[in-house]
This record gives C-alpha cells, structure tokens and sequence, in this order.
C-alpha cells in the first residue's frame, strides 16, 4: 500500500500542458518495461476473460482418483500444471482465478479512488477548516500501518471476498486524497486559475473542468500501482485467514495459503499461484511505472 | 528550529487522540459487540453481565470513551483472552523481537539499495540501469509471504545454511538484558549466542526488506538522477573536480534527503509485513502475536496492539520530520 | 581511504575474528541429553485441572502424576500414585491404598491429606473458574461444584461428593452415584496431584478477575512452580521461547519398579511452540528441532524417505465425524440425517486424504475399545442417488440448502487438513440432492465455541479418547442434551446411563455394543475414520512408545548417537 502513497509524496507533479499526452503516448510505444508490462496484463485480464473457454476443465471438478497415488501428481500431458489436492485441475483454477483478482483489484482500486478522489477535491476545493478536518483524518487512517488497517476493517465487516475488497481499498482512499488535494492546491494559484476567476468562472467550474482534468495524469499513475498493490495484498489477507469462507473457489491468494502444507510434496501447487501473483502486479506495475515516467514533465528533455 | 519541533509535537495530539478514538469506536463496531470481543467462548450470562457493568456499557459513550482514555493512560491495556497475560507485559516482551526485525530489514534495505541506486543512475540509461528498475519493480510485486517461503525452502531446509525458525537455537543458554537478541550476545561477551541470534535474522530480514530495498533503489535512483544534473553539479564537475568528490559531496548528500522521508514511511511498511514474515519464520514478535490474536479472535490483543504500534509509527514519522528539518533548512523557516 | 585507516580496520577485524573464535571454543558446555520437541502451541498454564488442550497437558503429564496411569501405549489402567484400589459394596466409596515414601519435587510428603487437598481444592473452584472453558474435565467427569456460580452445577448435580484420608496412606473418594468410567478418568494428568505446600506459598488460586472477564492468576504456581511428584520438573518457561523440563531426582521412579524403569536417557525436555505444521517438518528437517507430533500424511513419505528421521505411530484411538444438529431443521428428520449419510463419500476420503493411516468407520467408537460392535451395525454406503429418493420422501424439494462448518487454522490428529476434508464433503453432498453453505472460523475460540453452542448445522469434529472406556466416546457426547447435537433421546440416554453405571466388564461390552449400534441408528453424527496418527523423531531416538490418548512418556525414551 505504501508504495503508492510513498511515491505519491515524492513525486508531485506539475501542471501538464497541452502536448503531454501526445508525448506520453510516443514514450510509451518505446519503452520495453511498458511493452512488456502490457503484454503481462493481456495475459491476465485475457485469462479472466476468456477462463470458461479456454479452461480444459471446472474449477471445481474433483476427481479423487488421480490421487491413487497420494498428493499429487505433477504437470502431465493430460493437465498442463497438474492437480491439486482435491483432484483438480490447476491450470483452470488458474484461469479463473484471473477473475477473482481481476475483480478485486478493480474493486478495490476504485473504492479507494473514488472516496479518496472526492474528499481530496473537497478538502482542496474548499480548504480552511474542511481541509484540515479532512487531512486529519486521512494522517489518522495513515497512522495505522496499512495491513493492520486492513485487518481492522476486516474484522468489522466479517471475512468474505468482498469485504477484504473494501478492505483493501479503504487503506488506499488517504493516498488518492492527498494526491489529489496536493494536485489542486498546486494549480489553485496557476495563471490560468487566476485568469478564469476574474473573468468570473465559478470556482466549481473552474474545478471541474480546468483542475481536475489535468490531475488525472498523476491518479491514472496511482490507480494502476494501486491495483498491483491491491492482488497482493488480497492474497496476504488470504493468508492470514481472512479471506473467503469457501475454500474451494480458485482464488491465487488462498490457493497459496491452502497448499502451504503440500510444500515438500508438491512445492508447484504454492509455486504456480504465486507466480501468477507476480506476473500479474508486475505487469500493473511495469504500466504504471512506465506512464509515470512519460507523463512526468520533469523527465521530459532527457531521453 | 525549536518552534519547527513544537510545531510538530503539537500536530502529534490531535493524531493520537484519533486513533484512540478509531480504535475505540472499532471495537464496538465488531460483531456481536464489545461483550462478544472481550469474553470469547467464556461468555456465560453472569459474565457479560458482569462485563458490561465492569465497562460500563450502559453509560453514555463519551463517559466509556473517557474511562477508556483514563485507563490506556494509566499504563492498563487489558487483558489477552489467549493467554490470560496483561498486553502490556506481552508488549514489552515481544516488541524488541520487531523492532530487531524491522531494523535488520532496513540495514539490508539501505545497505543495498543506496549503491544500487546510485550506481543505476550514475549508469543512466545503461543495462544496469534498466536491470536494476526492473528488479525493483519486481521486488515490490512479489507477496512478503510467498518470499519468505521460497527463502526459507530453499536456504534452510534444502541448502541447510541458514535456521527457519525463531530467534535463537533453544540450546543456547544465552542471557537476555536487552531483549535484542544480537546485542544481548554482544554485550554478554558471548559471541556464539550473538552470532546465532544474527543468523536467524539473516533470512526474515531480507523478505521484510525487499520492498523497502526496491522502494530504496528507485528513489535514490531518481533523486540522484535529479541532482546530477543541477547547475550546481555540473558547475563543479566544470571547474574539474575529481568524480568521486563530486559524487561523494554534492551528489549523494543531496540526493539522501528525499530517503530521509522515506525511512518514515517505511516503518509502516515494515510493521505491516513484519506481521507476514514473523508468521511464516515463527518469531515471537508483534506481528506474530497480532496474526494469532487474529485467529484466536482476541480482540483486547488486537486493540491494544493496534494502537501501541500506531503511535510508534507516529513518533517514528515525528523524529523523521524533525530530522529532516535539520537536513534541509528550507522545511524549517517555510 | 587513508593508510592508517585502512590499518586500524585490518586489526579491528582480526581481533574481532580471533576473539569470536574464542568465545566459540568455550562454549563448548557440558554435554547433556537434551530432546527439542516442537509443540504446536505455547502452554496456557501448568496446573492440571485448569487447561484441557492438548499443549499444556503435554508437560503438565510430565510433572504431575494421577492416582492412576495407562500402561505405555495402551489404554490399560495400571497402578501409579495409588498402588492398589477398592470399592465399597454400594460403589460409592473408592479406597485407594497409596504408594509410600513419594516426595513432592519440592521435599514435601506425598500423603492421604494431600490427594484429599487437591480433589477439595477442585471441588471448591471459585465461580470465574468454573466454566467448561476452563475446567473442562472436572465439569465432564464431576460435574459440579461446592460454590457454584450462577448457571454452573452445585452439589446436587455432582458425582464428587468428598474425600476422606484414612492414616497417611489411605484415601478415599466418595461419589453420590456408581461410576464405571471414574477410574479411567483418574488417569488424566489433569487431575494430577500437586504439592500442597506449593498450592498455597505460590498462590495457585490467587487472581483477579479482569474487566474482560478473564481469570488472571497473580500467583507463580502455574508459571514458575508447579510442583508435583512426576519424572520431570520446571526448569524454566519463557512464553515464546522455550519451555525447559529437567529430571525430577528425587522422582520414586527412579528406584526399580517394572512400570517406570528410568533406562530412558533424556534429561533435559525443551518444548518450542512453532505453530505452523509445515514449519514445524522444516524445523525438524533442519536440525532445530528432535520431534514433534501430528505428521501430516502427505509428509510421512517425506519423512520415511529422509535417512536421519523416523516415524512413531500412535495406536489409534480416535474418530472423525459429521455431526448433525437436530435443533436446526430439517436435519431432525431421521429420513434427512440418513440421506446426508449415504450422500458423504466417505470411502472415497478415508483412502485418499489419509495416505493409508486411516480406517473406514461404521460406527463411533474405535475398534479398539471394548463395546465395539462387530456386526449388527446398519452400513451406509455412498450413494447419492440413495440420498436423493430419501430427500424427496421426506417431502423436500431439491436441492436442500444447508449450512455446513469447518474449522481453520488448525491440524487434528483425525482431521490432519480440515479444509480437505471439507470440499470433498462438499462436493459428493452436492452430487446428493443438497445445496451446501460453507461457514469457517478459527478453530479456538470460535469454531468450538459455535459449534458447542449449537451454531452450526452441520459440522467437521472428531475426539481422542481420554481413557480407555466407551463412556468417554459415546457418554461424553450422547449420554444428555446437548446444545452441539441438538436432540432429546431419552431411550437412548437412559440406555448409554445404565452402560456406565454397569460394573461387570462382559455385561458393560453387551450394553455399550448395544449402544453403539443404536448410535447409528439414530445418527447423531456420521463418523467416517478411525486415523493412526504419527510423531517424526530424528533417527537417534529410541524407544519413544506413543500414547493413544496422546499423553507421551517422554522418560522411556532414549536418545542414541
């Protein structure tokens, strides 16, 4: 969780101006991490996608006889990464659980987004009093360290999917807000804003078209490391016995919770899950970190 | 410079004060309420009754509010429904195995990140350089726990180099004045017992630190980056300075304070993942304790617990602060 | 960097080599058989009759010792405090004549007065004791108290009535009814008998109840000074570090007695809580620690393999269930309980997940215990089709939703991956006409609080035997009402009542095997598996023999080269 928010207070950035997003775009077309990161996210949002197609068997289909021999038998021919303890197919709980991590990084991310954006924008809208109450709130939420934040809200809302979603993007929202509010104060006191003002543009006009819309840069940046951030931290939740009460759905983080015992027997069924787990943040994080470094103005000049 | 210090202290209060009432206002929210927390499977009707009176649930909010101010300030955490043991005493016991972890972790993170990200942007542009950001940024996408078990199958149990568990081997009678393990050996002049309590760390401390190194690299990498190409730098490589001084006195010197900053962050980090990776290589710890209190749904533990390590954190950002301010002058007069 | 910097390095370092090698010559230390064992959980507290999980009883049966033992490996009452015993013509007093010249650790005299101080001292529990969370096995075995607290059992209710020292070396203990499994149940360590002395100087009662409602004991009795008359004593504990037993030297055992022969070598016990199972095989793997116990069956092969590890089994003395709870509709209807019955692929579990270490059950108690029934005992094969037809004479549209629990975070003897378990159940259940809703929580507090209460429908939960008699099995969970299974069976009470009361052993077999079978009739619960449970030691220990209800005599054992 933190590194978002750690890069969200190094890097603030300026006010982009008109050619930003055509330069960024032919940045992005070069940068290999960028290609390669977007390769890596096809491949999932591609698999979650596709998982009731290109599954060769259910998720859920259990069959004990190939276990005859005990726990379990390794990648074959006739299933590309073998079978886990319950006789099932791995590589189709793979594939669907692309949806599950999908789903919950999405989630997540935008629950975090979307408070995090509006306070930010009403703290730094308005300022005096609302901002301060605001920005105390979210140096509070930031007190606590983000798992034992998460495992709070966890604990509150019951252990299931959905709530470890909210969970996880509840710790994100002080990361958005202070994104955003820093955005706005920092272009509250640019050329253009003034101009609009004595010209006599509301301010709430003035915020909604001419702020905002040059903040998104930095909170696209955020929303993609936080998504990254978010499947990882789901399956830590996992870990620690928080996530969901059905032990059978083909979530990555409760698989690799759930086979921790078959470690020396079968080490693949903790390997591959985790695996995906990396491949999958790091593609989220390989997009961000490439679009960070194209829309940042400061880079720009020093290809 | 001492109103900058003031200032901050002052900012701490209204903080802390929220936490205490987040915690506070949490406990009632759990369900089956703060009865059901307290008591667990001893819940027999005489004594939740005789909790509620004990707690004074039937008084308005802000007078329990007040009485749990009034005994958290008094030292008195409660007691763990596990272990029957008062939290402040698990407290004491446990948080120097953390804090031990945590500071370990940050040394490796520092250790080999700083390096790292000087070299890579000394080497802009170079393989190093595109290798090392693309390490940092796997580093920070792979699972604390899935690391931690890779390392600990492949350098404990296969290679055998290294312990998995604990903090100490149990046939080491070894005094503890301390309570950190590697300077309890040093300062008892018993240099096998330090040197063990070392080689549990080693292991732990490298799966906590890896997103810390990661973080480490890339911001020394682009503030390095940064300050290289300052007029001032360039200035003095110019007038025909040796390399290694400029590197050494205007480079890293500056491109450090942004680190500086960090480090503060960090501690929340390394409290959240310490929970993870003292699970998974069995130290007694904090994070360990809260993971168990989580399992055994030992709230007064996790209250207690929460709001003890959110403070340090808080007087950990509180110290990072002012010593920035002594780093950098301009913090201090704006 | 400047010479003379470079130089004072150089000599740091080497006497900083040379004294390291130093200290690590010296501390070659006295040698001493010492055994790490690697226990799943720190101890609660080491005094007998306020623990019941099975981490705390592991050393307090080391340092206290009962009346009466079980011979190594078996469930057979032997002679151990009390060398002999009789009871009076109505049953209700049990003379129990005492061993001679046994001293407590702690110098004092083992008499007639102190087994009497500790049954009165149980007997008279304050009311913040009194609960099943604490004092489980009086609660089960005694079943009242002298004080009781409000919604606990008084007098009237109990089977203790008192307790009478005759001379120094007789004692007896008066019941208020005839009891066949009471002397069984003295072989648990939990009713061990403690120093008196130590009782009252460390203050063993002592506490305070906290806000929270949670017993906090003030005195050192259970932490530092449990002092009892067994083969081993408290060195030291520190929670999450270690917990050190040494011999006991002044032990009564040590002199010849065929029972209790000290050929066995260890001397120092250390226990470390690593409570993860995989860790807990790593460990051992590694070196750090010598055994632990609950191998889980896919890594005895693991172990089997390795040249420098062994397995032990233990004699199997177990059984795992689905319990059903027929206060929560429509499982009171018998059709619906035997539907779930044929609709659990229990075959199909057992020779999977338990790699050849467990045994398909028809019925609850284990083959070895006398009152197993061996024919007569209705079968109920998998059959999904079977469980369907049942269902809908039962009037029920398919599929059936119900609610079905299991635990986490936790490794049973019987039940080593709970979870496993689960899904399977879940999935041949499902094949069976029902619609299954899983519900998981930590194993303790909240599963066994839950599932204790009467909160869940349907449930995973199995049981070690505590003694070797069927009234522990099938009394302990059918012999009343319960709010775990949820039914009111007065024939069946009444039947399983008079099987305990029943003193002569072949009438007692005759009733218990009649017990069984109508256990399975009714079908309170479908047991599926009978498990042999293991423990890995490093090779070099010999003569570790496991006991069946898990209470191991570390003494015997020997550690080898």
């Amino acid at each position: 969780m933190s590194i978002a928010e750690i890069e969200a207070q190094t890097f603030t950035l300026d006010t982009p101006t008109g050619g930003l997003w055509h330069e960024a775009w032919r940045r992005l077309r070069h940068d290999r991490g960028a290609i390669v990161g977007f390769i890596f996210v096809c491949c999932f949002v591609g698999a979650a996608i596709l998982a009731p197609v290109i599954a060769p068997y259910g998720p859920l289909d259990q069959n004990l006889a190939l276990l005859a021999n005990g726990c379990c038998p390794g990648p074959s021919s006739a299933h590309w990464f073998g079978v886990d303890q319950l006789g099932r197919d791995e590589l189709s709980r793979i594939l669907w659980g692309a949806r599950y991590s999908l789903v919950i990084g999405v989630v997540a991310v935008t629950v975090g987004l979307s408070v995090g954006v509006t306070l930010g924008s009403i703290a730094g809208y308005f300022g005096g009093v609302i901002d301060n109450v605001i920005m105390r709130l979210m140096d509070i939420m930031l007190a606590i360290p983000g798992l034992l934040l998460a495992i709070g809200v966890v604990a509150v809302l019951g252990p299931g999917l959905f709530q470890i979603m909210i969970a996880v993007g509840v710790t994100s929202i002080p990361i958005f807000a202070r994104l955003i509010r820093g955005s706005i104060l920092s272009q509250r006191e640019a050329d253009f804003v003034l101009a609009a003002r004595s010209v006599g543009v509301p301010r709430r006009t003035i915020l909604g078209s001419h702020i905002l819309p040059n903040s998104i840069s930095p909170v696209i940046v955020q929303g993609t490391l936080a998504l990254a951030t978010a499947i990882i931290d789901v399956a830590g939740l996992a870990f620690l016995g928080l996530g969901d009460p059905d032990p059978s759905r083909p979530e990555w983080g409760a698989m690799l919770t759930n086979t921790n015992e078959y470690l020396q027997v079968a080490p693949f069924l903790a390997i591959i899950p985790g695996i995906a787990i990396v491949i999958s943040a790091l593609g989220f994080n390989l997009i961000g970190d490439a679009l960070r470094e194209a829309l940042d103005p400061k880079l720009r000049g020093r290809a | 410079m001492l109103r900058f210090i003031v200032r901050r202290l002052f900012l701490l209060v209204p903080i802390i004060l929220g936490l205490s009432i987040l915690i506070f206002l949490w406990i009632r929210a759990l369900p089956g309420g703060p009865t059901q927390a307290l008591l667990g499977e001893r819940a027999t009707p005489a004594s939740i009754a005789q909790i509620r009176h004990q707690l004074g649930l039937d008084k308005p909010i802000y007078e329990q509010y007040w009485a749990y101010v009034r005994t958290t300030a008094e030292g008195n955490l409660g007691v763990s429904i596990s272990s029957r043991r008062p939290i402040t005493t698990e407290i004491r016991e446990r948080f120097p195995a953390t804090v031990e972890l945590a500071f370990s972790a940050m040394i490796f993170a520092l250790f080999l990140g700083l390096p790292l990200g000087f070299f890579a942007a000394k080497r802009h542009g170079s393989t190093f350089d595109h290798l090392s950001l693309v390490g940092s940024l796997i580093g920070i996408s792979i699972p604390i726990f899935f690391l931690a078990i890779i390392l600990k199958y492949i350098f404990s149990v296969r290679l055998g180099w290294l312990p998995s568990i604990g903090r100490q081997d149990v046939l080491i009678d070894a005094q503890h004045p301390t309570g950190f393990y590697v300077l309890d050996g040093i300062v008892t002049f018993n240099w096998n017992a330090a040197w063990d309590a070392t080689k549990h760390l080693i292991l732990p401390a490298i799966a906590l630190g890896s997103i810390p190194l990661a973080i480490i690299a890339r911001i020394t990498r682009a503030s390095a980056l940064d300050v290289q190409n300052e007029d001032y730098v360039r200035t003095a490589r110019a007038k025909g300075m040796s390399p290694g001084i400029v590197d050494r006195r205007h480079v890293m010197r500056n491109a450090l304070l942004p680190v500086v900053t960090i480090i503060g962050l960090q501690v929340g980090l390394l409290l959240g993942g310490a929970v993870l990776t003292e699970t998974v290589f069995a130290i007694p710890g904090m994070g360990s304790w809260l993971a168990q209190a989580i399992f055994n749904r030992d709230y007064p533990v996790i209250q207690g617990g929460v709001l003890f390590l959110a403070i340090v954190f808080v007087f950990v950002n509180l110290i990072v602060d002012i010593s920035y301010g002594f780093l950098n002058p301009r913090i201090r007069v704006s | 960097m400047g010479r003379k910097l470079k130089f004072g390095l150089v000599a740091a370092l080497a006497s900083l080599a040379l004294v390291a090698a130093a200290g690590a010559a010296l501390q070659g230390g006295a040698a001493t058989t010492t055994l790490v064992f690697g226990a799943s959980a720190d101890p609660v507290i080491l005094d007998g009759p306020l623990v019941s999980d099975g981490e705390s009883l592991r050393p307090i049966s080391l340092i206290f010792q009962g009346l009466v033992s079980l011979k190594p490996g078996s469930t057979v009452i032997v002679p151990q405090l009390a060398t002999s015993w009789s009871t009076s013509k109505n049953g209700l007093n049990w003379t129990f004549n005492l061993r001679s010249g046994v001293k407590f650790s702690d110098g004092t005299a083992f008499n007639a007065k102190a087994v009497c101080f500790n049954f009165n001292r149980w007997y008279n529990f304050p009311g913040p004791l009194q609960t099943d969370a604490v004092t489980y096995y009086w609660n089960t075995v005694f079943q009242g108290f002298a004080h009781p607290a409000a919604g606990s059992p008084g007098p009237d209710k109990a089977l203790y009535k008192g307790c009478k020292a005759v001379g120094s070396n007789t004692a007896v203990i008066q019941l208020t009814r005839k009891s066949g499994g009471f002397l069984g149940a003295l072989g648990l360590s939990v009713f061990g008998i403690a120093s008196p002395q130590a009782l009252v100087q460390y203050k063993a009662d002592a506490g305070t109840v906290t806000p929270d409602g949670v017993f906090q004991p003030t005195g050192t009795f259970g932490t530092q000074h449990p002092i009892g008359t067994g083969p081993y004593m408290l060195k030291s504990w520190k929670i999450g570090d270690k917990l050190v037993l040494v011999k006991n030297p002044t032990y009564w055992g040590n002199a010849s007695s065929p029972n209790w022969s000290r050929s066995g070598k260890i001397d120092t016990l250390i226990f470390r809580a690593i409570p993860d199972n995989a860790a807990r095989l790593q460990a051992l793997q590694t070196g750090e620690i010598t055994g632990y116990d609950n191998v889980a069956p896919q890594d005895i092969p693991t172990v089997r393999g390795s040249s420098s590890l062994r397995v032990v089994n233990r004699p199997p003395f177990n059984v795992a269930y689905v319990g059903i709870n027929q206060a929560m509709p429509p499982m009171n209807n018998p059709l619906v309980r035997q539907a779930v019955a044929y609709g659990l692929d229990r075959a199909g579990v057992v020779n999977t997940f338990y790699g050849g270490r467990g045994q398909t059950t028809d019925q609850f108690l284990p083959p070895q215990l006398f009152g197993f029934a061996k024919k007569g005992v209705p079968q109920y094969p998998y059959n999904p089709d079977k469980a369907k037809a049942l269902l809908q004479q039962a009037g029920l549209t398919l599929p059936v939703k119900i609610d079905f629990w299991f635990p986490t975070n936790v490794s049973r003897p019987y039940m080593p991956d709970p979870s496993r378990n689960f899904q399977a159940f879940q999935a041949s259940l499902e094949k069976s006409g029902f619609k299954v809703t899983p519900h998981s929580a930590p194993w303790r507090p909240d599963y066994l609080g839950t599932v204790q209460s009467g909160g869940a429908q349907l449930f995973l939960l199995g049981w070690t035997g505590d003694w070797g008699d069927p009234s522990n099995f099938l009394n302990v969970h059918f012999g009343s009402e319960t709010k775990q299974f949820g039914f009111n069976n007065p024939a069946l009470f009444t039947l399983l009542q008079q099987a305990d009361a029943e003193t002569d052993l072949d009438k007692r077999t005759a009733l218990y095997q009649a017990a069984s079978i109508a256990v399975m009739k009714f079908l309170p619960v479908v047991p599926y598996v009978h498990s042999t449970p293991a423990l890995a030691f490093k090779k070099n220990v010999k003569g570790f023999i496991a006991s069946p209800v898990g209470l191991d005599p570390f003494w015997l054992a020997t550690l080898g080269k």
